[in-house]
């Protein structure tokens, strides 16, 4: 029994490039492309298909090999005894999502609009996507306007997810992602939001990653943030 | 199963390796008792297994409990079927939540100690007085504070009560959306101030924080700057020679002699072996969720109900923190970025509204912070559309002209909330998993609505163009705070613990999480309850292990 604390490291990297496929046939790995192509679409800006989020799930869903990077990215964590057991568990469950899921899309495609999904356009792609999500096309964010919500956990896993919503959150992860996991290609998701990345997870480990660039500009003195500082009568010699 | 070891007998067992838990184990340890702690997941290196991975660290759980391996129950209605829901995932593993916490550190105000006294019988709820006040832990806060390292500037909130010593470490510099705060809160003559912050800035102790990376809420932190227990409290505790950590390995029993004593712990190693460990005393740090759990699953012909359960009250009465919040959008074309992604979670904050006010329709209030909305995976944006150029504007218009400020809601305590033994669904062990039965007490609702609309408010201060709010709707355990369910009190008809965390009943079982608060408080806890617990372990210590025993009156 291997400890979590002392699990190996296997593989490396996932190449964005592959064209390998460890858990998709052809014809869903064409499907997946397409639909995540749809979820985050490629306009002025890269999209799904540009960051390779394809390969990034493909990996993700061949068993769990590809499921923990090694904290520097230089591979994946090879996990053992319980911890591997719930996670193979976990990942039959999604396999068959996916592998059902991928099916009916291509039945309701041949249904709605006559086609697989794959070979619809992009118009007749998200009419189907409506129809699996059972909701319209999500409408633009505009400002001026409030609209209340519920509370909810923080992180998002997927265990227990439906298709569609696995998806979504997949596609997510794959375009914004750190690329070690095979997606967001070049980073290129993290360019398109304006998020200054690391170049590799190594860097967040040994401080050469930094960030502090981008908090609060210019001198400043916690008296004037802080105005309560001029009345009060503790203070911190160091402070 | 049967026993296939029983080591060596030992003074002390510590059953959880977290905030308080660890506290216990360095506080016994440097005391000189021979401890061993236990904690049922890994004992990982900080410097070594921890980085900015947002995927490892926010979506796959690799430091929340596996809900597979540890499932927790919900249901929001007594006559309803639990659903599976990993409420409160704390992780669950040697440094607990302080391996992914922001590090909220305030302390309590003198009301947190009295709200019975205060305001008597509440409809629905189930105020109790704690049996101590501000001024027997105010030592400990400050213990707290400089052992662990907290960073923070001493008079700088307004309404904090009395403290005998400053902070070890100035805060960290503002962020962007702190700023804006600031500001909006100067403008409306509300006191904003750097929330203390489980974290150093400087060499406090020896530590090097060079970690600037801002991957920082529900990460692990590779660098010293987190205060966390696993680089801390268990190094400290493991210095004395007296102290011996056994990592993944599940305690499924408390142990109850002939005499009513425990007399120690059942515990399955790492290897699946179920081993028997004996001590003098058994002390529970496994937060109010699964200290209570385990003390259910402890059944006896003394105890058919769960050990040191003659009160009836194990399990309820719990309270759960629900973190409520409202964002605001800012307009790319004409606001300057806020890079809400940055800093280490909390920058400013405020207890303007934790007192009492009758005229706001609720009693009681808590703290507000603006807080970071994270990364671009999960970035906290409320309403963020799930899929195709609606999703991908969101992303590219507000990802860096967002801000939330945040609230811990002080939710009531009500006996009919609570944690028992779910009747079918099991953890990876075989055993009953903890059933969280709750329904919000309407001063809960009331508050959190106030207080959201209050943010709001402050938010457009800020220039915000559009607010989000998020009300409370029904508890998740999105905090991770936990209290509540083996109240501490001095009536033993009425509270399990007394009023140093030690079992009415059973007298050399100690519970030091947050399982005896008999109230919630408006802060976030863990500064509390880490001092409660070094106050009960240096009684454990000085007193109980020396055959001695005191009481603490309050003095009116």
């Amino acid at each position: 029994m291997t400890l979590k604390a002392d699990w190996p490291v296997i593989n490396g990297p996932v190449d964005p490039d592959s064209e390998e496929r460890l858990f998709f046939t052809e014809h869903e790995w064409e499907t997946v492309e397409a639909a995540t192509a749809r979820i985050i679409p490629t306009d002025q800006d890269p999209g799904a298909r540009e960051a390779r989020v394809v390969v990034f799930i493909d990996r993700y869903l061949s068993g769990i090999d590809y499921v923990y990077a090694a904290a520097d990215g230089s591979g994946f964590l090879k996990m053992s005894g319980r911890y591997a057991d719930a996670w193979r568990a976990r990942m039959a469950d999604m396999q068959r999502t996916y592998r059902e899921g991928l099916r009916n899309l291509d039945d309701v495609s041949v249904l709605e609009q006559g086609g697989i999904f794959k070979e619809l356009s992009e118009e007749g792609q998200d009419r189907v996507l409506e129809v699996i999500s059972g909701a319209p096309k999500p409408d633009k964010v505009t400002l001026g306007t409030k609209e209340a919500v519920t509370t909810f956990l923080q992180g998002s896993f997927d265990e227990g997810l439906e298709f569609f919503p696995a998806l979504c959150l997949h596609t997510k992860q794959g375009f914004y992602g750190d690329p070690v996991y095979g997606g967001n290609k070049e980073q290129m998701g993290w360019k398109f939001i304006g998020f200054p990345g690391p170049k590799s997870l190594k860097d967040t480990m040994d401080g050469t990653y930094s960030t502090h660039e981008y908090f609060m500009e210019g001198e400043f003195d916690w008296e004037d943030l802080v105005p309560q500082l001029k009345v009060s009568t503790f203070r911190d010699a160091e402070a | 199963m049967s026993i296939t070891r029983k080591p060596e007998p030992v003074d002390a067992i510590v059953v959880g390796l977290g905030a308080n838990g660890g506290t216990a184990a360095k506080v016994l340890s440097e005391a000189g008792l021979k401890t061993v702690g236990f904690d049922r997941g890994p004992w990982l290196r900080a410097h070594e297994h921890y980085s900015g991975d947002e995927l490892k660290f926010v979506n796959r759980d690799y430091m929340w409990p596996d809900p597979k391996m540890f499932p927790r129950t919900i249901r929001y209605d007594e006559n309803a079927e639990a659903e599976r829901f990993p409420f409160s995932p704390t992780p669950q593993m040697v440094g607990g939540g302080t391996n992914h916490w922001a590090g909220w550190v305030p302390r309590p105000r003198e009301s947190d100690f009295m709200m019975r006294s205060l305001h008597g019988d509440v409809d629905g709820a189930s105020l109790a007085d704690w049996p101590f006040r501000y001024e027997h832990l105010e030592p400990y806060l400050t213990k707290v504070e400089w052992a662990f390292g907290i960073s923070g500037i001493a008079g700088a909130d307004k309404y904090e009560p009395y403290r005998s010593k400053g902070y070890p470490s100035p805060p960290l510099r503002p962020t962007r959306y702190g700023k804006r705060f600031y500001d909006a809160c100067n403008k409306m003559g509300i006191n904003a101030f750097p929330i203390p912050h489980a974290m150093v800035t400087n060499n406090h102790n020896g530590r090097e924080p060079f970690n600037q990376t801002s991957f920082w809420n529900q990460y692990g932190d590779p660098s010293g700057a987190r205060s966390n227990i696993l680089t801390t409290f268990i190094p400290d505790a493991l210095a004395t020679g007296n102290f011996e950590v056994r990592a993944e390995s599940f305690v499924r029993e408390v142990k109850l002699g002939k005499d009513g004593k425990a007399t120690g712990v059942i515990y399955i190693d790492a290897e699946g072996n179920e081993v028997e460990q004996d001590a003098k005393v058994v002390v529970l740090a496994l937060g109010a969720i699964e200290s209570s759990r385990l003390m259910m699953l402890s059944k006896s012909s003394q105890f058919p109900d769960g050990l040191a359960n003659g009160s009836g009250l194990l399990g309820k009465n719990a309270t759960f923190h629900e973190y409520l919040f409202a964002v605001g959008l800012f307009d790319k074309d004409i606001d300057e970025p806020l890079n809400g992604w940055t800093g280490n979670y909390i920058s400013g904050g405020s207890l303007e509204f934790y007192e009492t006010d009758e005229n706001r329709g609720h009693i009681g209030g808590c703290i507000i912070s603006a807080s970071q909305t994270c990364h671009p995976v999960n970035w906290v944006f409320p309403g963020r559309p799930s899929w195709g150029d609606a999703l991908k504007d969101a992303d590219r218009n507000y990802f860096n002209y967002a801000m939330k400020i945040g609230l811990i809601l002080h939710d009531l305590p009500v006996e009919s909330n609570r944690v028992d033994l779910d009747p079918t669904v099991k953890d990876a062990f075989g055993l009953p998993v903890a059933r969280i039965t709750h329904r919000p007490h309407s001063n809960d609702v009331a508050m959190g609505k106030w207080q959201v609309d209050k943010n709001m408010e402050i938010l457009e201060a800020a220039g915000a163009r559009k607010t989000v709010p998020v009300y409370l709707d029904k508890m998740t355990g999105n905090t991770c705070h936990q209290h509540g369910t083996a109240r501490m009190g001095t009536d033993p008809a009425k509270s399990v613990l007394n009023e140093w965390g030690q079992a009415h009943e059973v007298e050399n079982l100690f519970v030091v999480d947050g399982s005896g608060f008999p109230t919630a408080t408006g802060v976030n806890p863990t500064l509390t309850m880490m001092a409660n617990a070094w106050r009960c372990s240096d009684y454990i210590a000085d007193v109980y292990s020396k055959g001695r025993k005191e009481r603490l009156v309050i003095a009116n």
